[in-house]
């Protein structure tokens, strides 16, 4: 193949690419193309420096494995797919060479000259479209090529085991501008001048290295620009501007902000334009910005589509825009000797340009007057109705086809234009705007499908990524699939990595031609988001995944603990080591039930309600009663929604007369506090709800050395008279203003302390210290569980789920039908007259054995309840658990059965709490 | 193997007659496979099935194509096991490769609660003889080599219910298939043909804006369905026009239990085969599988607000993206090609309701099914044909009636269904 050593550059005074540097870099960057060294240029594409190296296979077909060479040169076919630095599927002929970059070849064993798969093409005969849906209809023939169909598919490889240790960096940025203008070609950049002229921030994004669009690689004279789409024709003087004095306008204009090597991928509701910007700066790999915008140009060009002709996907059948940006912008040579398939004068100036790079031009060809391309693997020929001509090049004047993608998924409309003969922006959406050849302005004239519909020729490629010929898809609309969605569907056509760009124009005319439609009848598939493919690395942004630890995280880390998640946060589990579960709930477990423990309850959520209505919010969305709740007390609560389902509980603390302090759920502080702000909004009423989770810290100090440790730490009288059961008080505990609640979740004589974040460590110390001569000990969220358990407390999507009521969840008791109204009474009140469907019930196991938690309960071989929690109870020496029964079950004394240790198992339902029925100790 | 050289149409295209026995309201995989069991089993073929736009545009092309029976309640998993049971079947009865591939399907957990749910459905659904049971990270990792089990992930996978029969079905093939045989058998598929008005006691003047929420239909007989392409005289119409099943039910004056939000995903370009289990979890709120084809496709949880929008939002598939690098941090550099929204009519308990309504005669339903539509097609089309064709509702139809929800008897399937694909 021939080196450019002798190409003439065509361009050389007021070009801007040489000006520019893009085309006289000297040999700079050495990578490795499966392991070989190649020499480049630092402004070389992977693609272009291959190819001058006299590479021209640069990838194999997705089906048929045929060799494929450069077709568009600009990221937009799937034809030089490859994998660089581990990353599939990349398109080389836009990524540039960096020293050491490692490129290896995709989809052919051994190489891509030879590759065995190929011979899937002698057999294509045997698969046309539909092959897989018509054949293989019984499954033991399926389950037998499936795997075989499977391992053939695919294009790029991935590393199959994760590399956990591996940090890719990208990021994520927010951005807001007042214009954002989509495509940096000499439209793009007039509309981002007439933007900035007019006041407020402009952003101009380009997918390329540079500005310019196609002048930085097609002269901007008159004859050359008719090949170029959206170029200018006229001969006024503004539009003979240079490019060069455009992007220095635009880089000296400070209000317009310029995105290069950054595509505009996605067009979201709300103008919110998605941007992927490549390699922005080391170290960051790829950066996303979500941009907000008042106003979108969308000035997206268009691009240029293959003839159909048979083989019309050899390598060395080029686009003409392709062989143009291999010569202007890469100083590569294509080929020695080229025929120009292609109408009038975008042809005429076409092989103008090939001349002026030193290319023969053999011939210029009508596209109707085309049989096919020779040659395997590589053109050497191009067969015509009247000739044969030898050649190493066939360029192709294709139609040109609006980019308008982002315009479709903005609402606008991309209709048929029947006089230019392309599909264009019709109407816009507010505040988006379209300029240049996306409108469909100053396009060469289209050329459609060149041949007739009564030739049938093979292999004619339509769509290049899925290997779908005319012949398959002429023969899908004959079948039926006549809708061109439907079309798509079932051939695949468009669904591959291009995206469509390449092939859904041509779709779309054969299914217009073959069911008689015209083309705005047969219509485009819809556009959908990425218009460009988009890594999920640069979606994703950086690994952020928040952990949330309380203010006394250091303190359990000092104890040693062993963690457990609970939603964001991390909570001890219990203390000990991974191995010491068994003993260290049991001795944290006696130390409450006999002396005094503490657990880090700062998870807890916590909301601070005020307001001169606030108890009308709490008796609105509570089932329980608050009016009546006085000052100084506390009251278990608890909020279903309108099914009387139950979705939260927690403590409701009466502060003062309009000034309540809430706890709720670890995992349902967010909803909780949405949940009361919806059901506030619009009643009038004044309340002001605050989120205080993460200012407050919490602990419970439980046992009956509770009161004799907290008092000495507080002025407080702990006494039963002056702080009995259920009574909230503000006091300082060793010295920090805190809020204390008489509460017993675990059973025994206990305060549940709330104070401010800062003095976590400090509060936690001074309970340990104040404890230490009671042998206090911290206790996690294991042994708290135990200790519940007994009490028969119920843990709200543990114990209950999305069917719970409290009425079959044995808590009627929270429910004050008598209140005026509240969320869910209808539905609780229904639940009460009728019979439960299930109860939730205490058991205690006959045996020591212990169940898992989510064990079914069955009876007569089915389902008939499940264990949501089950634990060996130290005090009672028995397993006890909780689970929902079916109703006929739910009776005190009767047997329920389940599995466990692989074998069935029985236990006896029990109606009293397992530890302290009678709440003594609590009141203690 | 003749067929495949035979071209021949898939289905024909008709002229709109003036009366059916049947009418059925949309042509995806619910609709179609109604129709198919109403020829096949009860030799009912005067029927037309109608579609708004072209066959399978609505949620049969969008879904994930997942297929699986693990659900957690004693009327879901045998209800869903009967409909994998029909799906196994599907491509010989159809002579139609659906190229259903039952690779296997785990449910990841990442928190000790999700495992003791896993556990409840494993039990549940071995005593109903569904094959499922609770696996721990060692055998999930060499089930799945490529998904990261270290301690990297913010929460680190527990435990899997592993399904060895769920899989991954071609969507869009179980729609062409089920509408091929309709064909053959006589029934009629007159795409791009809206039904616009639903006639009850010979008149479609039934005005229900004033009437109260609930069940407002006036009593009576259905008598026809207006149509874009004219009126069709009929005594039995089906609703499965999900996504816009409530927006159908209103010209019948039945309001619904059901709101409908915006359900995503997105698809990769081809990969060498790297993953051949569907892999879900429900506290990263994602679902992966790779096609036979070597695309991943990922999928997300509904979209938290109501809407009948089908656009891909930028945030939603965002969040696909750092769930997906969450379970497989070497897709960091695959791109994604396409992403889009299908919508789901949600119900209260995450179960469809089946069946006719009291009081309206001729009218049916096949609604509400939120995330879990596709699995069901060909049970719902089966049983439903049945309760057409006989007027008896069968078993396993029972507890999915619309009465439920009066008499609260709800099945709740949330815990199963909820961003488990």
């Amino acid at each position: 193949m021939s080196s450019d050593s002798g190409l003439r550059h065509s361009r050389e005074s007021g070009n801007p690419s040489s000006a520019n540097g893009t085309t006289d870099g000297q040999s700079a960057v050495t990578f490795y193309f499966n392991g070989n060294p190649v020499d480049a240029q630092a402004s070389d594409t992977v693609a272009s420096a291959l190819y001058r190296t006299g590479r021209r296979v640069f990838s194999r077909s997705f089906k048929y494995h045929r060799p494929r060479g450069l077709l568009c040169v600009a990221g937009r076919c799937p034809n030089c797919l490859m994998n660089v630095d581990g990353t599939p599927n990349v398109r080389a002929c836009t990524q540039p060479v960096q020293d050491g970059m490692q490129v290896t070849h995709q989809n052919a064993k051994p190489s891509l000259e030879t590759d065995f798969l190929a011979v899937a093409e002698r057999f294509s005969w045997a698969m046309p479209v539909g092959f897989y849906y018509k054949t293989f209809t019984h499954p033991w023939m399926w389950h037998i090529a499936e795997p075989f169909i499977r391992r053939a598919a695919g294009l790029g490889k991935i590393d199959r085991a994760p590399d956990p240790a591996a940090d890719h960096p990208y990021e994520h940025v927010f951005l807001y501008t007042a214009t954002a203008v989509v495509g940096g070609g000499p439209h793009g950049m007039r509309a981002a001048l007439d933007a900035a002229a007019q006041g407020g921030g402009v952003v101009l994004i380009d997918d390329q290295p540079e500005l310019g669009g196609h002048l930085r690689y097609s002269s901007s004279d008159t004859e050359a620009s008719r090949t170029s789409p959206g170029s200018n024709r006229g001969s006024n003087g503004e539009e003979s501007e240079n490019l060069d004095d455009l992007v220095q306008r635009i880089h000296e204009t400070s209000s317009i902000t310029v995105f290069t090597s950054a595509t505009c991928f996605g067009l979201y509701e709300g103008s919110l334009l998605g941007i992927m910007h490549r390699s922005p700066e080391s170290p960051v790999a790829q950066r996303l910005t979500q941009l907000r915008t008042e106003r979108i140009v969308v000035a997206t060009g268009a691009h240029e589509v293959p003839l159909l002709f048979e083989n019309n996907d050899i390598p060395g059948v080029m686009l003409s825009s392709g062989v143009m940006r291999l010569i202007g912008l890469h100083g590569v040579r294509p080929g020695e000797r080229a025929v120009v398939v292609g109408n009038g004068e975008p042809a005429a100036s076409t092989a103008k340009e090939l001349e002026n790079a030193g290319i023969t031009v053999a011939g210029i060809v009508p596209p109707a007057q085309v049989v096919k391309a020779m040659g395997r693997k590589h053109v050497s020929g191009l067969q015509t109705r009247e000739q044969r001509f030898a050649c190493d090049l066939v360029v192709m004047c294709g139609d040109w086809v609006p980019d308008a993608g982002l315009v479709a998924q903005a609402g606008g409309s991309v209709e048929w234009d029947a006089e230019r003969a392309v599909f264009a922006t019709g109407n816009l959406p507010d505040g988006v705007s379209a300029v240049g050849a996306v409108t469909g302005e100053s396009l060469p004239p289209a050329v459609g499908l060149a041949l007739s519909t009564d030739s049938n020729p093979k292999k004619v490629i339509v769509c290049p990524c899925e290997d779908v010929t005319l012949h398959d898809l002429r023969t899908a609309v004959d079948e039926g699939f006549d809708h061109i969605e439907t079309l798509k569907r079932y051939t695949t056509t468009t669904m591959g990595p291009c995206q469509g760009k390449m092939c859904q124009q041509a779709a779309i005319d054969i299914c217009a031609r073959q069911t008689g439609r015209t083309l705005q009848e047969t219509g485009r598939t819809t556009s959908r988001p990425p218009t460009s493919p988009v890594p999920l690395g640069a979606l994703a942004g950086q690994h952020l995944h928040p952990t949330k630890r309380t203010p006394m995280h250091a303190k359990h880390d000092e104890i040693g603990c062993v963690w457990m998640d609970m939603g964001e946060w991390k909570r001890p589990l219990y203390y000990g080591t991974p191995d010491s579960k068994k003993e260290s709930v049991e001795q944290e477990y006696w130390a409450v039930r006999q002396r005094v423990g503490v657990i880090d309850l700062s998870t807890l959520g916590k909301l601070d309600v005020r307001g001169r209505d606030a108890t009308k919010l709490l008796d609105k969305v509570y089932t329980n009663r608050f009016s009546d709740l006085r000052v100084g007390r506390a009251r278990y609560g608890v909020i279903c929604d309108e099914a009387g389902i139950i979705l939260d509980d927690g403590t409701v603390s009466r502060i003062s007369e309009d000034h309540y302090f809430i706890t709720t759920t670890t995992g349902n502080i967010e909803f909780v506090q949405e949940w009361l702000e919806w059901w506030l909004a619009g009643s009038g009423w004044c309340v002001h709800i605050t989120n205080v989770t993460g200012g407050m810290g919490a602990v419970n100090v439980a046992g009956p050395k509770a009161r004799a440790t907290l008092a000495k730490l507080t002025k407080r009288d702990l006494g039963n008279k002056r702080f009995g059961y259920m009574r909230c008080r503000q006091a300082d505990v060793a010295g920090v203003p805190s809020l204390m609640l008489r509460i017993g979740f675990v059973g025994e004589t206990g305060w549940e302390l709330h104070f401010p974040s800062e003095y976590g460590e400090h509060v936690w110390d001074a309970i340990m210290d104040a404890g230490s001569e009671f042998d206090i000990r911290p206790f996690g969220v294991e042994t708290q569980r135990v200790l519940r358990l007994e009490k028969k407390h119920v843990i709200v999507s543990v114990d209950t789920d999305a069917t719970s009521n409290p009425i079959e969840a044995d808590m009627a008791w929270v429910a004050k039908l008598d209140k005026e109204d509240f969320i869910g009474k209808a539905a609780i009140s229904r639940a009460q007259n009728r019979a439960p469907r299930e109860k939730l019930v205490g058991f205690v196991m006959d045996e020591d054995v212990l169940p898992p938690d989510g064990a079914v309960i069955i009876a007569d071989d089915q389902p008939a309840g499940r264990v949501t929690s089950v634990r060996h109870s130290p005090v009672n020496e028995k397993v006890i658990g909780l689970a929902w029964v079916a109703a006929e079950l739910a009776e005190a004394g009767q047997a329920i059965a389940m599995n466990a240790d692989g074998r069935r198992v029985t236990a006896r339902i029990v109606e009293e709490p397992f530890y302290d029925p009678a709440q003594k100790r609590l009141r203690q | 193997m003749i067929q495949l050289f035979r071209k021949e149409r898939m289905w024909r295209t008709h002229e709109l007659k003036r009366s059916y026995d049947v009418v059925i309201i949309g042509a995806g995989v619910h609709g179609l496979a109604t129709a198919y069991y109403l020829g096949k089993d009860h030799g009912i073929t005067n029927v037309a099935v109608l579609e708004k736009r072209y066959l399978g545009s609505g949620n049969s092309g969008r879904n994930t194509a997942i297929i699986r029976a693990n659900y957690r309640t004693p009327e879901g998993v045998p209800f869903f096991a009967r409909s994998l049971g029909l799906y196994e079947d599907l491509s010989r009865e159809l002579e139609w490769n659906l190229l259903f591939n039952q690779c296997g399907h785990l449910t990841l957990a990442h928190t000790d609660s999700s495992v003791d749910g896993l556990r409840v459905r494993a039990e549940t659904n071995q005593i109903m003889g569904v094959d499922s049971r609770v696996i721990y990270p060692e055998e999930i990792q060499k089930l799945v080599p490529a998904l990261d089990m270290s301690d990297r992930p913010r929460l680190p996978v527990m435990a899997a219910l592993y399904h060895p029969p769920g899989g991954i079905i071609r969507h869009d093939a179980v729609v062409w298939g089920y509408a091929r045989a309709c064909d053959r058998m006589g029934v009629e598929i007159h795409p791009h043909t809206e039904a616009t008005a639903i006639g009850i006691n010979g008149s479609t003047a039934y005005d229900y804006s004033d009437a109260p929420q609930g069940i407002d239909h006036p009593d009576g007989t259905i008598t026809s369905v207006e149509t874009t392409a004219g009126s069709i005289a009929t005594g039995t119409v089906v609703n499965c026009a999900a996504g816009w099943a409530t927006a159908v039910s209103r010209m019948a004056g039945v309001s619904l239990p059901i709101v409908t939000q915006p359900l995503q995903a997105c698809v990769s370009e081809p990969l060498k085969p790297f993953l051949d289990k569907v892999i879900v979890s429900a506290n990263l709120h994602v679902y992966i599988s790779q096609t036979d084809r070597g695309d991943c496709v990922m999928g997300a949880e509904v979209d938290p607000l109501q809407s009948y929008s089908q656009l891909g939002t930028l945030p939603t598939l965002e969040q696909m993206a750092t769930y997906t690098l969450e379970l497989f941090p070497q897709l960091h550099n695959v791109n994604v090609l396409r992403q889009w929204a299908g919508i789901c009519d949600m119900t209260p308990d995450f179960s469809p309701i089946i069946g006719g309504v009291e009081g309206l005669e001729g009218y049916h339903l096949d609604v509400g099914w939120g995330t879990y539509g596709f699995k069901a097609g060909p049970v719902a089309g089966k049983y439903l044909a049945e309760l057409i064709a006989t007027g008896e509702t069968p078993t396993l139809l029972e507890p999915f009636r619309l009465s439920r929800f009066r008499e609260e008897a709800l099945v709740g399937e949330k815990a199963a269904a909820a961003v488990s694909h």
